[in-house]
């Protein structure tokens, strides 16, 4: 046993020993060249980052852009097929358009409901009422937990006959004698199935963050609209609202990134087919269990343009709606 | 900055990799050479290092504790080599597939048969032919002893590429206090569609219990082999799931799958479980694999219903069953190719005498299975009897993409009653006919 600790821990010696020698050949490099030494010592000690980026972040992504142009199958080397990969998917792949509809609409709906309920959770939260601290640490649980303890958890609560919320709604069913939802069995139902599970995002991250913001609202601002007469809902949305945006511009961008690219609750809960596959989940079954890495990379490649595109048009939005304090528009 | 430090920091880097062991490698270590001394009596040459062959397998925890107890067996006899089990129960194939990308993956490895294609074509398997005519020692490398349907699944253009360790047959387990109750006879040999079907709607008391139960299992091509029709042609050039046997086949398993007459509703499956509705005697007739546990399930927990096996139904043609099976292959890239084949073979065996159903003639017997999982004594003779019709699905490289075509555009629309299997068999053909080699 000792043996093999010893195994491993010979290689991390090594490559330990082999960053050291590259930031020592760096900062004499970086000062034979007449740079200074405050300014060598700081790129010698970024250089293990550097070159961690460099080898697993940038040297992969780079690697998945060449193969989204080749046939590639993980077990033999790539061929080289030009645009066909990503001509295939716009054009022949029966699957493809489905996929991005449902993820699409998927963020759609999921995303500012998100940050609505966001909104909502941290507004209360930021009352002074006694014990707020442990309400506080409650609602941000649900952050800490497994993302796929929590989709079996859920997958429990959507159960037809015994699962929790169809148990909460029987009163109203029964009442307009409606039958029970088949939340992940009926194909309508799929959709609003896992944009309700996504609001359980909304106790966590998203209401802690946007909690701050509040807390960060200067009160003068409140009591000179209370002078000037404004009543509560005035003060949320000449006040609140505005001092908030930039908190809010960062949870739409992170959402909307995180909801295009939702793949562990698809992954543990067996929907059927023909509500269609979320892009990353496609993604993943086209790479491992199509041995179609080319295709997946090509795929990969296309969410991420979406996602880009949809975050520069928030960017660009944001101008008209985002309010820095201390910003002089022009 | 402080360039001496990092110099001696390099420096102790370099101290503790000299002073740690050399790191362990897998190849026979060459003799000692002997010393030229006065003359003296020669030692007798050190016995050669065993190789170290790895196994990979999806095995858990209970099923790795079983395997471990033949692969010691395997060890202990094996004199130049030593089996290790490297198990991966979560995303196999994932791992699987990034260990040969990484050029690391273990010399043997488990396949389920829909696999063994897909990686032998893309030259991921070694070709073992040759090895296994020239064996003409283990029981295992038998070749003719093998069912030829179940070796065939091995097989890639004429040659092998790993050896078969189980056959399972679906067969029905029933549940025979329901039976009693619904005054029905227990099944038998003589049973067809049309009896099944029968028992069925009069086994179903809506909402309590279902006659029996379909979820895209049993496959649905047991039923259009049984109706004389393929999903695949022998010669893999065509997909004649458009003909009348085949539709026959397919419409007869879409007027049951879901229908709360004869089988329990999708929503209540996804609920209450696939087999476990079966063991809790909600479903009286469940189509499962030879090796499952539902007729001894009721001695580990008297909770379970106690069930029989019968063979399954016959249909127009034949009684064909499905057959799941799994081989051992050696991976392409192994450096130690006899010491793999000769652990492959030897591990075959081993598991040969756990596993059933062996898929072995010499083998199919009932002492073998009884000895093998004692609890299927009694249903012994009843499994034996579904081997002659058994056949695994037949495959090729990109069966994949044929599979997504077979359940998302002709399946899957067939159990939601979005058409009848003769119209959608129309729109099917050709885009399953495109994935064909």
């Amino acid at each position: 046993m000792i043996e093999s600790y010893g195994y491993t821990l010979s290689h991390y010696c090594l490559v330990g020993a082999g960053l050291g020698l590259a930031m020592l050949v760096a900062y004499r490099v970086l000062r034979l060249f007449g740079v200074k030494g405050e300014a060598a010592t700081g790129v010698a000690l970024v250089l293990p980052w550097v070159l961690g980026f460099l080898i697993w972040t940038l040297g992969p992504i780079l690697a998945s852009l060449y193969f989204s142009f080749t046939d590639y199958d993980v077990l033999q080397a790539p061929t080289w097929v030009g645009t066909a990969n990503y001509a295939t998917m716009f054009t022949a792949d029966p699957d493809f358009w489905p996929s991005m509809r449902l993820t699409f609409l998927y963020g759609l709906l999921s995303v500012p409901l998100g940050m609505a309920g966001a909104l909502g959770t941290a507004l209360l939260l930021a009352q002074d009422i006694k014990g707020i601290g442990i309400w506080r640490t409650i609602y941000y649980l649900p952050a800490v937990l497994p993302a796929a303890a929590t989709a079996v958890l859920w997958r429990w609560m959507f159960s037809p006959s015994a699962g929790l919320i169809n148990t909460v709604l029987s009163p109203l069913l029964n009442l307009f004698s409606l039958a029970r939802p088949a939340w992940f069995t009926d194909v309508r139902l799929v959709l609003p199935s896992f944009v309700i599970m996504s609001l359980w995002g909304v106790f966590g991250a998203n209401t802690v963050i946007l909690l701050a913001g509040i807390k960060n609202i200067p009160r003068h601002l409140y009591e000179a609209a209370e002078i000037d007469g404004a009543g509560r809902w005035a003060q949320f949305l000449h006040v609140t609202l505005p001092m908030l945006s930039p908190t809010l511009f960062y949870t739409l961008v992170v959402g909307i990134i995180a909801a295009m690219q939702v793949f562990t609750q698809p992954m543990f809960i067996n929907a059927p087919r023909q509500a269609g596959l979320f892009m990353n989940v496609y993604i993943y079954q086209q790479a491992f269990g199509r041995y179609r890495m080319g295709y997946a990379a090509a795929l990969g490649w296309w969410l991420l343009v979406v996602i880009l595109v949809l975050t520069l048009l928030v960017f660009r939005s944001s101008a008209a709606w985002v309010y820095y304090e201390g910003e002089r528009k022009r | 900055m402080r360039p001496k430090l990092l110099l001696i920091f390099v420096a102790i880097a370099l101290l503790l990799t000299a002073c740690n062991a050399p790191a362990p490698t897998s190849a026979p270590k060459a003799e000692p050479a002997q010393t030229q001394t006065a003359p003296t009596s020669v030692p007798p040459p050190a016995a050669p290092q065993k190789v170290k062959v790895r196994l990979t397998t999806w095995a858990g925890v209970d099923e790795s504790k079983e395997l471990q107890a033949v692969i010691d067996k395997v060890n202990a006899a094996a004199q130049t080599f030593e089996l290790v089990h490297e198990p991966a129960p979560a995303d196999y194939g994932t791992k699987l597939q990034t260990a040969m990308a990484g050029g690391t993956a273990a010399d043997l490895m488990w396949l389920s048969h829909e696999d063994i294609i897909g990686y032998a074509s893309r030259g991921a398997l070694l070709d073992v032919t040759d090895m296994l005519k020239a064996d003409t020692t283990n029981p295992a490398a038998k070749l003719d002893d093998y069912f030829e349907p179940v070796l065939a699944s091995c097989q890639y253009q004429g040659k092998y590429y790993g050896l078969p360790w189980i056959a399972q047959p679906v067969v029905m387990y029933y549940n025979p206090e329901l039976f009693a109750k619904a005054g029905i006879a227990e099944p038998d040999e003589s049973w067809d569609w049309a009896t099944f079907q029968d028992a069925a709607k009069r086994l179903t008391v809506p909402g309590q219990q279902w006659g029996t139960s379909f979820n895209g299992w049993p496959p649905p091509h047991m039923w259009v082999w049984q109706a004389g029709g393929e999903v695949i042609s022998t010669d893999l050039k065509t997909c004649p799931v458009d003909s009348a046997e085949a539709v026959q086949g397919l419409q007869f398993y879409a007027d049951i799958i879901y229908n709360e007459e004869h089988a329990v509703p999708e929503a209540v499956i996804a609920e209450q479980g696939f087999g476990e509705m079966a063991k809790t005697g909600k479903v009286a007739m469940f189509f499962g694999g030879a090796a499952d546990d539902l007729d001894y399930a009721y001695t580990k927990d008297p909770k379970n219903a106690r069930l029989k096996v019968a063979t399954v139904p016959k249909g127009p043609k034949s009684r064909a069953t499905f057959a799941w099976s799994a081989a051992t292959s050696i991976w392409s890239g192994t450096k130690n190719k006899q010491a793999a084949y000769d652990a492959m073979v030897a591990l075959t065996e081993g598991i040969h005498h756990w596993k059933i159903v062996a898929p072995r003639k010499s083998l199919a017997n009932v002492e073998t299975i009884a000895a093998s999982v004692p609890g299927k004594a009694e249903s012994a003779a009843t499994i034996l009897k579904a081997l002659p019709d058994m056949r695994p699905f037949r495959v090729i490289p990109k069966y994949g993409d044929w599979n997504d075509v077979f359940w998302n555009q002709f399946m899957d629309p067939l159990f939601h009653k979005k058409g009848t299997a003769a119209d959608l068999a129309k729109t099917a053909r050709p885009k399953l006919e495109a994935t064909l080699p």
